[in-house]
């Protein structure tokens, strides 16, 4: 199976805070991946990581193999649209696409950024900086899309668009990814924009990764169980459990199942969404704030 | 990377072509009619005469060309002030054109762009740094040579050394922009806001071009003195273009007894009752007009050295930003 990202025990740090750390976790090519997780989780910081413009304080990133910061050449291989998905403001579409050919002599497709941008409508000769968001959002996945990158990285890119343009934009993208090869890892807060999209997740909270893997494994490995008000005693066919709440009479637990032995009969069994179950080690990992901090009785 | 610098800059470059017409349209006219009146009054003629030795005896040729050097002083002495528009010139590069080249892109995000296309970030600031620095070259070159002729006969009369004179004149105005241009750059990889970083580009160009120009340019080449008797006939050539640094009568046993003064020339009578006693002579202390080129040279030495760390310094700081 080959690797599209690949990081080993990858840190960053400014100042003395951590943004990401320990982070272990491995892209297989092919694969839609979805990076979720909070805001200030760390996703912005290990795009920026994959793509070169940040430099490791601590283990190693690679795409494909190679170190991003190696040189343009792996750099060609890679697509990014940075969040806010920045262009030159006074530039046109049509200069942006020209822009991009200067740009990337070994392999560039002006046809291809030409075509999309002209199926959606948008005008080639209007400044960036005066088309709307979701227009300006279309142009920056076109020009990323026009280096016929192996690997496709995309920050946030539908963060600040409409609910309308935000379909429509990952309409454009997994159009353009269906009939390629392309490995894509796309991060977001927002995780209904890209359940549908994606099969594969990384799970970020507070600078840690908490949960990667093939959606549809994840899903089966997890059940969420209401039974009986529980204590802390281990449940039979349970090998974990992620999340826990309670009422006075009944407890519901999101558990990964033990798949040696079949849950404790005691337990009423309910097949997970993707949504529990990022919610669930989201929650479990939130960073709490001590009551002393705040000078407070605990 | 060419084509790309040239539609970024293409804007700012029409605005400083335009600019340097207007200057032009100044700078001609008066410069014409300045070096009409130079030459059809004498004036040009009479230094030349004169020669470049700081002491001369003095003669009625020398009161004459004194009192000519007066009258085109009367007449062109306001266009100095023009002169002052000259010595900001430089720093304007520095805010406009160097401040942003870095901290625009970040300020806007647009690095994440660039930097992440086929082109190393190396590549990137060698061809736009050179790019743009290679314009200002030319364009200050241009207006090297244009204030340089345009101010020649005015600085005639005093000092080429002199603050404004020198700093508009030669080869340093362009090393002043080159330097201006290298340090709008370096601060906007450290500031990366467009703002802060022309503001620190402002003061930075201010602070070091006002020590240079008051601590280190009176001492690249020790000063020189001369002496002469208030009754000797002796008198400072008007036409050495010496750069007075100090001057003053001292007494017989050499102390300064009248600070920024000088006695006579005396009539045939005497000086009468000076009151620095007997024996008192003149006293200039002063940079020779001849040194002009020397000066220049270092000068631009400083500054160009100046500019090529700034330079370094820049690109480092791009290959690690972020």
């Amino acid at each position: 199976m080959e690797l599209a990202v690949e990081t080993r025990a990858l840190g960053k740090r400014y100042g003395r805070s951590w943004a990401l750390q320990d982070c272990a976790l491995e892209v297989p090519a092919g694969r839609i991946a979805a990076l979720v997780g909070p805001n200030g989780a760390g996703k912005t910081t290990l795009l920026h990581l994959a793509v070169g413009l940040l430099r490791p304080d601590a283990g190693e990133v690679r795409v494909f193999g190679r170190d991003p910061r190696d040189g343009p050449s792996v750099l060609a291989d890679i697509g990014f649209v940075a969040q806010d998905t920045p262009v030159y403001r006074d530039f046109t579409a049509a200069e942006l696409i020209t822009m991009g050919g200067k740009l990337n002599r070994r392999r560039w497709d002006a046809a291809l950024a030409r075509d999309r941008l002209a199926a959606l409508g948008i005008p080639p000769d209007k400044p960036a900086g005066k088309l709307s968001g979701g227009q300006r959002a279309q142009v920056a996945l076109a020009l990323a899309l026009a280096k016929r990158p192996r690997l496709l990285l995309l920050d946030e890119p539908i963060a600040s668009l409409d609910p309308l343009a935000r379909r429509e934009f990952m309409q454009a993208l997994m159009g353009a990814v269906a009939e390629s090869e392309t490995t894509v890892l796309l991060s977001s807060h927002l995780l209904a924009d890209l359940e549908r999209s994606c099969d594969y997740l990384i799970v970020l909270q507070t600078s840690r990764v908490q949960l990667t893997g093939v959606v549809d494994e994840l899903v089966d490995a997890h059940r969420t169980l209401v039974g009986p008000r529980a204590g802390s005693e281990s449940i039979a066919g349970v090998a974990e459990v992620v999340r826990a709440s309670h009422t006075e009479r009944q407890s519901t637990l999101l558990v990964r199942r033990d798949r040696t032995a079949p849950i404790d009969p005691l337990w009423t069994e309910h097949e997970v969404t993707l949504e529990d179950l990022v919610l669930a080690h989201l929650a479990a990992a939130e960073p709490r704030v001590t009551a002393s901090a705040w000078g407070v009785p605990a | 990377m060419i084509w790309l610098t040239w539609r970024q800059y293409r804007r700012q470059a029409l605005f400083t072509l335009v600019t340097l017409g207007v200057l032009a349209l100044i700078v001609v006219p008066t410069g014409l009619a300045m070096h009409a009146k130079y030459e059809s009054s004498g004036l040009a003629a009479c230094q030349a005469a004169l020669g470049k030795t700081s002491v001369i005896t003095q003669t009625e040729a020398v009161s004459n060309c004194a009192s000519l050097a007066h009258q085109f002083e009367q007449q062109f002495g306001n266009l100095v002030f023009v002169a002052i528009l000259f010595v900001i010139l430089p720093v304007l590069v520095g805010v406009f054109f160097g401040a942003p080249l870095v901290s625009r892109e970040v300020e806007q995000g647009t690095h994440r762009l660039v930097w992440t296309q086929g082109v190393s970030r190396l590549h990137w600031a060698l061809v736009k740094f050179g790019l743009v620095g290679a314009i200002t070259a030319v364009l200050a070159v241009g207006y090297a040579l244009g204030v340089s002729w345009w101010f020649g006969p005015l600085v005639s009369t005093t000092s080429r050394l002199g603050y404004f004179a020198f700093d508009v004149q030669g080869v340093v105005p362009i090393a002043y922009t080159l330097f201006a241009l290298a340090l709008g750059v370096f601060a906007g990889t450290y500031w990366t806001k467009v703002l802060p970083a022309m503001g620190i580009a402002l003061v930075g160009y201010a602070v070091v071009r006002v020590a240079v120009e008051i601590l280190a340019r009176p001492r690249y080449l020790p000063a020189q003195s001369f002496t002469f008797a208030p009754d000797s006939k002796q008198t400072p050539n008007p036409a050495a273009g010496d750069w007075v640094m100090d001057q003053g009568v001292r007494n017989a046993a050499g102390e300064m007894v009248l600070p920024n003064a000088q006695i006579g020339p005396c009539g045939p009578d005497g000086c009468g009752n000076t009151g620095a006693g007997a024996g008192a002579y003149n006293w200039v202390e002063y940079q020779p007009g001849t040194r002009f080129w020397t000066f220049q040279g270092i000068e631009t030495g400083v500054f160009a050295v100046l500019t090529a760390a700034l330079v370094f310094f820049a690109i480092r700081r791009v290959r690690t930003l972020s």
